[in-house]
């Protein structure tokens, strides 16, 4: 028996080389050196998917994971020049960019020679939203969508209440600020505790170093403005006139509310100190019932309440705007936005690697159909089956997907991560992400959910929103490099980490000569920073359009 | 009855309640020291989502080892064991004899040399020229990156411990070393055959401070040999993997990660059980070198 | 086993002029010349780094192409009131450290050097210092829960009636030092003790049997002997902290700080990795730390010289 499965694996063997072997004159197999700006796990030896990848292209990978800070190690391997072959450098690539280390990829790619990438990047224009002076370094790992994009639950900024509040309310959802607060001072009103006597806290957000978003995104989003970070951006206008809002009076808005609910107690003082690891902890015991924050964010936090069966003390994500009594007429919201490609995020080559045609051969090959059901799905009958012409995974088989072990050995998380990939559907209709796949989406979700979303009258949480905006020219201004203006940035920040805080704590007769103090401070750095940002906005507007 | 015998008694009185006194205050400063440590060790062996919701005491809520199974369940543990283990027994044998060398030779009052040398070893500790150009140095300079050897050749020497040997060394009597003079034998011979015995308990001490530091050190696999993961050492592996889980617990920042991101284990519960695993062997060893810890550590200098 | 064995030692032979002297001390340099040139290798040769404190430096320029810019590095950290404030808050914070540390484990020594059961003294000297052991994160994570509104502390206050309203630990700024040095103790007193302890265990028992005979208390005991027993251990730990008074970390303030109070908590580390590592201004970061190491050598250097005057141990 053995031999007889050491016979047929041989064969299968030559078989699957064969096509290979014939289609490229012997590839000389070669060791490609990977870094990664993320930590990660190393493979196992023996791990199949990149067994398979290494069969048909005679490609190894020694891959290196991100183990300390982002920034220090890619300044180390720009001072010693010691690039990857294959280099992606995380959320911090535009220092790997703006030292030279990576190549220009645009010659490499045309329509004949490498069709899956050109018809990736070249479609609705997109490569013009990815060049830096005419030379592109980087094809985006996520944000390419096929078919259209899935948007079962948006996962980004929003407002969240606790489903019990909801429920408690029946079932009818705030849709405007003050709805929302006046919703959860009701529901604190009638129910102090939970049931096991801990106080409520009504409204919480992260603050700590980069989680700010918490702290100073949400009036944009009142406005009715998707996320540009720091920056309202007029798109009705052709000059995309460009402003800080957190120096506005429609920003002083929200502040005077949150300075009221504080005052109230609905807000506790604890949240400003709070540092990630106490706000996951604070929202995982289920006493926090709302909070402003970006979805994936607080995923671990949600999870600890499924775990512990308090369905009822999860978040629902709901786009609220200012009420018409604000003054600013019917602000309509606009929190989902168009697909933002992960511009300047995933695979770059170097100049030090040997083989650039190779390595975007190898891109251009794993981007075709059948690669791309291996690296996101795996291999059928293995890792999931096909049934009626649906892909599909047994529960078995989802579960393993979360196990680290299992992970290192079957499947190829790095290339998956940062190669570029198909998102969306497939023109079957199957979706390309095994998270997107409807079946499987619906399938995960547990009772509680199905019967909630029901008695809201909605199907999935995406309903509670509009439909999705079509995205502006510029894509989303938080992803503007802000090197230029780094320290002004820095000060920008720096005086609203600090003074936010003390204005919605302060003395409510005090509030409005503690907001007049605030904006005369900023003010200079919001200058900058929205002079800056105004050029940049369009800059590359004009890149977009092509002009 | 005289005030005297009056200031006696009650310092008789005095000194019979201190003794109560210091062992009460002595046992709840155990008890404020030791809480936090079983906290860590019962958090590290709790269930890592139900960790999050914090309240755990002196015992695990809901059980569980997946935190030392993600850890400890891979070969490639064994692997980062053994290159930690030899660095550490290498590196600790051959600091220990340069240092001591040294120690000795800059606690002979008679060498011209003495405050001079003395005088850039101490400076060491407090001259940082900055990670690049340390890293310049290693990596193309000295070309010792992606190497074993950069675990052993940068760390020959620290000064403190520099300090504690020679302490020792000029607390042991002068005519030792003048006895073995009059035999016609030089330093070196002087130091290896008299000084270096007698030197058990200090150098017990230093190798603790040493095997410590080389074992709980990470820094140096990150910079030099992130891509060579035959010569991961044990402490790396384990940071890499409290990043890993860290970054996959706020990950799912596309709904490709949403089904991969479901987490088992927390970054809470993993850096508990890290501080639990490094901290072992540290605590095994410790019993067997207490009693030279407590007589080889000292801090002096020489006058005159 | 301290250093008072050697006072009985002549002064070094000068009459022979020093070439041939170091001669005769051949053996002694092969011993430590050696390891001076390694140090100079590996501790005073990456150094040349200093340069880029002069430099717009970038790691694509590297240092040969970045242009020299005069002081304008150190020109900049001075006119920022943050550089400033970091400074503050870096010496207050080592000098509470400092004082916190050392009268700390001191005493700690002290009570554990009049424990006469064994067993017991070695239980406590183990417990106490398994803190050292734990990461900072852990032990941030501990003081926040304790020092939060309706924490342990603030509860226990407002039992004893000591306040009234729950205090703001961890959002008011004048706390910040405070706490830094109360959890500091906490974590390193029993590794602290050690040294002391050690000390301690070297004093000739004989001197307090004389103590005993002349009448003297336990206090006076530990006035008259023990203390003035770990003397020099105290001077050449003290002196080498003066050294390190520019270190106030990096760790703590980092996880413990928060918009709130950063004008007391950013320490020059923290500032360091704000706008130097952070912003890829590495020649910030380099002025900064070479402004660090100059006023480090000059306290170490200072507090050594007047140790010598005073006729105390020294470093050096």
């Amino acid at each position: 028996m053995k031999k007889f499965l050491a016979v047929m694996m041989a064969l299968a063997m030559i078989v699957a080389l064969l096509p290979a072997a014939l289609a490229d004159e012997a590839l000389e197999p070669i060791t490609v050196t990977v870094f990664r700006g993320d930590p990660g796990d190393q493979p196992t030896d023996d791990n199949k998917i990149y067994k398979l990848i290494e069969d048909e292209f005679g490609i190894k990978f020694e891959i290196e994971f991100l183990a300390g800070d982002l920034d220090e190690t890619l300044g180390l391997k720009i001072a010693n020049e010691d690039y990857p072959d294959l280099f992606d450098g995380g959320n911090s690539a535009e220092l790997i960019e703006n030292a030279g280390a990576l190549i220009d990829l645009l010659p490499y790619i045309t329509e004949e020679g490498t069709p899956n990438l050109y018809k990736h990047i070249y479609t609705d224009n997109r490569v013009q939203q990815l060049l830096h002076d005419g030379k592109l370094y980087i094809i985006p790992n996520y944000g390419i969508n096929y078919n259209g994009k899935i948007d079962n639950a948006p996962n980004g900024p929003m407002f969240f209440i606790q489903k019990q509040v909801i429920a408690w309310n029946n079932y009818k959802v705030p849709t405007t600020l003050n709805e929302y607060f006046d919703l959860l001072d009701a529901f604190i009103a009638e129910n102090p505790t939970n049931k096991d006597g801990n106080p409520y806290i009504g409204f919480a957000f992260p603050v700590e170093d980069w989680r700010r978003f918490g702290l100073i995104n949400p009036v944009q989003h009142l406005m009715g403005r998707p996320n540009d970070g720091e920056v309202i951006i007029d798109v009705t206008t052709d000059d995309y006139a460009t402003t800080t809002f957190i120096n506005q009076s429609y920003a002083k808005d929200y502040y005077k509310k949150l300075n009221e609910e504080f005052n109230k107690g609905t807000i506790s003082r604890d949240t400003f100190v709070w540092n990630y690891d106490q706000y996951i902890a604070a929202l995982s015991t289920g006493t926090v019932l709302g909070a402003f924050d970006q979805g994936w964010n607080h995923g671990t936090a949600m999870d600890a309440l499924k775990t512990a069966k308090m369905d009822e003390n999860t978040f629902l994500g709901i786009p609220l705007v200012y009420d018409e009594s604000y003054g600013y007429g019917k602000i309509e919201e606009h929190y989902v936005n168009g697909t933002v490609m992960n511009k300047d995020r995933g695979f770059g080559i170097s100049v030090n690697c040997q083989y650039p045609e190779r390595m975007i051969n190898l891109f251009e090959n794993l981007l075709s159909d059948k690669w791309q059901k291996i690296l996101q799905w795996g291999i059928e009958g293995e890792d999931y089956y096909v049934e009626d012409g649906r892909m599909l995974m047994t529960k078995e088989q989802y579960d393993q997907r979360s196990d680290a072990a299992w992970k290192k050995a079957n499947m190829a998380l790095t290339i998956w991560e940062s190669a570029p990939k198909k998102q969306g559907l497939m023109d079957d209709g199957n979706a390309w992400a095994p998270g997107d796949q409807a079946e499987m989406y619906f399938g995960m979700m547990t009772e509680y959910d199905v019967n909630f979303l029901e008695n809201c009258g909605v199907r999935v949480p995406g309903d509670f929103f509009d439909k999705t905006l079509e995205l502006a020219p510029y894509g989303e201004a938080w992803q503007i490099d802000k090197a230029p203006i780094d320290i002004d940035y820095q000060d920008f920040l720096t005086i609203q980490d600090q003074t936010l805080p003390q204005v919605i704590m302060a003395d409510p007769a005090e509030f409005d000569a503690k907001w007049d103090a605030f904006v005369e401070a900023i003010n200079p750095s919001c200058e900058v920073y929205s002079n800056f940002m105004h050029e940049e906005v369009l800059k590359l507007v004009k890149q977009a359009l092509g002009e | 009855m005289t005030t005297a015998t009056v200031k006696n008694k009650n310092r008789i009185k005095r000194d019979a309640a201190f003794p109560v006194i210091n062992t009460i205050f002595l046992v709840l400063l155990m008890f404020v020291t030791v809480y936090p440590v079983i906290n860590t060790v019962a958090i590290s062996f709790n269930d890592g989502t139900d960790a999050l919701r914090g309240g755990i005491g002196l015992w695990p809520r809901v059980f569980s080892t997946k935190a030392y199974d993600s850890l400890l369940g891979d070969k490639e543990i064994y692997q980062a064991f053994w290159i930690s283990a030899s660095k550490t027994v290498l590196l600790t044998v051959l600091n220990l004899l340069f240092t001591s060398m040294l120690s000795f030779a800059l606690s002979r009052k008679e060498y011209v040399l003495r405050g001079f040398i003395t005088t850039v070893m101490v400076l060491t500790m407090y001259v940082n020229a900055g990670l690049i150009p340390n890293y310049l140095l290693i990596t193309q300079t000295l070309n010792l990156g992606k190497s074993y050897w950069v675990y052993i050749i940068p760390c020959l020497f620290s000064c403190f411990n520099m300090i504690v040997i020679r302490t020792y060394i000029c607390g042991l009597p002068e005519a030792l070393v003048e006895s073995a003079r009059i035999d016609g034998a030089g330093d070196i011979r002087a130091f290896f055959q008299i000084i270096l015995p007698l030197c058990l308990p200090v150098l017990a001490t230093v190798a603790l401070f040493v095997a410590v530091g080389s074992w709980n050190s990470w820094f140096d696999t990150y910079l030099y040999n992130g891509s060579k993961k035959n010569l991961y050492t044990l402490q790396y592996l384990l940071k890499m993997k409290l990043a890993t889980t860290q970054a996959s617990a706020n990950a799912a920042k596309s709904t490709a990660d949403a089904l991969a991101s479901t987490t088992q284990t927390t970054p809470i519960t993993i850096r508990c059980a890290i501080t639990v695993i490094s901290a072992l062997p540290i605590m095994i060893v410790y019993p067997f070198l207490q009693k030279y810890f407590v007589t080889g550590m000292a801090l002096g200098s020489v006058k005159g | 086993m301290t250093a008072r064995a050697g006072k009985t030692v002549l002064k070094p032979v000068r009459k022979k002029g020093f070439w041939k002297t170091l001669w005769g001390q051949k053996q002694l340099m092969i011993m430590s010349v050696p390891m001076l040139l390694y140090v100079l290798l590996f501790n005073y040769g990456p150094m040349w780094g200093w340069i880029t404190a002069f430099q717009d430096f970038t790691p694509k320029r590297g240092l040969a192409e970045s242009p020299f810019v005069g002081w304008a590095n150190f020109q900049w950290l001075f006119s920022r009131p943050d550089f400033i404030r970091s400074i503050r808050n870096t010496l207050a914070m080592s000098v509470i450290n400092l004082v916190f540390g050392t009268v700390s484990s001191i005493l700690l020594a002290v009570l554990l050097n009049e424990v006469r059961n064994k067993t017991f003294k070695k239980t406590v000297q183990t417990v106490t210092y398994l803190p050292h052991f734990l990461s900072m994160v852990i032990v941030v994570g501990m003081a926040q829960n304790i020092f939060a509104s309706n924490g342990p502390i603030n509860k226990l206050l407002q039992g004893i009636g000591i306040i009234k309203q729950p205090v703001f630990w961890l959002g008011e700024g004048q706390h910040f030092w405070w706490l830094v040095g109360v959890i500091n103790v906490w974590k390193e007193v029993g590794w602290n003790t050690i040294i002391y302890i050690a000390a301690m265990t070297a004093i000739d028992p004989s001197l307090y049997e004389a103590a005993a005979i002349d009448g003297a208390g336990r206090f006076q005991r530990i006035l008259h002997v023990t203390l003035p027993g770990i003397k020099s251990t105290f001077m050449v730990l003290l002196i080498m902290n003066i050294g390190h008074l520019m270190e106030a970390g990096f760790e703590i303030q980092y996880l413990m700080g928060n918009g709130l109070v950063q004008d007391f908590s950013e320490t020059i580390d923290v500032f360091v990795m704000k706008y130097g590592i952070s912003k890829q201004k590495y020649s910030y970061a380099t002025a900064a730390g070479m402004f660090k190491s100059v006023v480090a050598i000059v306290l170490l250097l200072g507090a050594n010289f007047i140790a010598k005057k005073l006729d105390e141990d020294t470093l050096i």
